[in-house]
């Protein structure tokens, strides 16, 4: 019964309110005279819509640029690191004597055009590699450039023994003379 | 349905249109003339088309709706954009009416308008829907693009709600509302 009540009244509060609003409404006719002589909204060009658009296409544009130029930047910084193998191969011929044949060719696959990031880097870490292993041979068969000067004509003296065919004047010279 | 006859029905329902148009636009009487008019331009121009599927009624207060809400999100977009300071609408009813309407409108009423402004919105349509425009729960339903349960839920509780309103404001300004109006209702 309360609920029954309360319904009712809310109903009479919203028919008031109904009629409040029914005092204060435009006339129909002066709207939909309005909506008819409404201008049309030009459809064929929207200027937010063509910014919207502009805008969207520098963006992909300057992202296109400056991909491919980071791509062409790390294919030079791998082509720098290339030179290196080929320059120093007569080094260690010299050097190394023997090890010749041993020294491992660079990678000459590196200045192919990929411009996959993993395989520059991958290759880059060879070189480096490679690098590494080449200077740690070159230090083990460093000489000092003063070693010359410590060799004398008579090392081969100290060096050797005296043969049993030898005759004592031969000996005689090599010995010291005395005076007295 | 030719544009003459559509025209003559509309007409009808036009003040019924214009108390739902308020209503989604938070009583602003020129943001619902605004929408109207939208409805109706869109209307005139086939962007919406009545294929007889719901009442004529229902199909037109579902497009006054969503032109509701498209317009009060542009408008929220251009002040975002622009900068404007938003302002607070859900007041406005009881601030901007003109002194002389403000005036004739009794305090009930103001204050009934603020507490249907306080409502959720889901809650306030259905209530508006039902006890305002006569429709049954399921046109509420069809109108606000929900389930008939969900419209029932949302109708309880928007009753609730001002059935809460109405006992507080009883005790406070010592009125009784509806006694008056309806005295055999008990």
């Amino acid at each position: 019964m309360e609920s029954r009540w309360e319904e009712k009244n809310i109903q009479a509060l919203f028919s008031k309110l109904k009629t409040a609003d029914e005092r204060t409404a435009p006339r129909f006719a002066t709207i939909w005279n309005h909506a008819s002589i409404a201008p049309r909204r030009a459809r064929v060009f929207n200027f937010a819509f063509v910014g919207a658009t502009a805008l969207l296409f520098c963006t992909l544009v300057s992202l296109a640029v400056w991909s491919k130029y980071s791509q062409r930047t790390q294919t030079a910084n791998v082509s720098v690191i290339t030179p290196v193998p080929t320059s120093t191969t007569p080094l260690v011929a010299t050097a190394g004597g023997a090890d010749q044949t041993s020294t491992p060719n660079p990678p000459q696959d590196i200045k192919r055009p990929h411009a996959i990031r993993a395989k520059t880097q991958r290759n880059a870490l060879i070189a480096a590699n490679w690098k590494a292993m080449h200077d740690s041979k070159t230090i083990t068969s460093w000489q000092s450039p003063t070693a010359a000067l410590l060799t004398s004509p008579s090392d081969e003296m100290f060096t050797s023994l005296p043969q049993l065919n030898q005759s004592s004047t031969q000996l005689k010279s090599f010995l010291p003379s005395r005076s007295n | 349905m030719d544009i003459a006859e559509l025209k003559a029905e509309l007409e009808g329902l036009h003040s019924a249109s214009f108390g739902w148009a308020l209503s989604c636009c938070r009583h602003d009487p020129a943001e619902a003339e605004e929408v109207l008019q939208t409805v109706y331009l869109k209307i005139l121009e086939g962007k919406a088309r009545f294929r007889g599927q719901a009442s004529l009624k229902t199909w037109l207060f579902a497009v006054i709706r969503n032109t509701a809400i498209s317009e009060h999100r542009k408008h929220l977009w251009r002040r975002i954009v622009f900068l404007d300071p938003l302002e607070d609408r859900t007041e406005r009813p009881a601030i901007t009416d003109a002194p002389n309407t403000a005036f004739e409108k009794s305090e009930t009423q103001q204050q009934f308008r603020i507490a249907l402004s306080k409502l959720p919105p889901r809650q306030r349509e259905a209530l508006h829907l039902v006890f305002y425009q006569d429709l049954s729960l399921s046109e509420a339903a069809a109108v606000m693009g929900i389930s008939i349960g969900s419209a029932r839920q949302h109708y309880d509780r928007g009753k609730k709600h001002i059935r809460k309103w109405l006992s507080q404001t009883e005790t406070d300004y010592g009125i009784t509302l509806g006694r008056k109006e309806h005295p055999g209702a008990v």
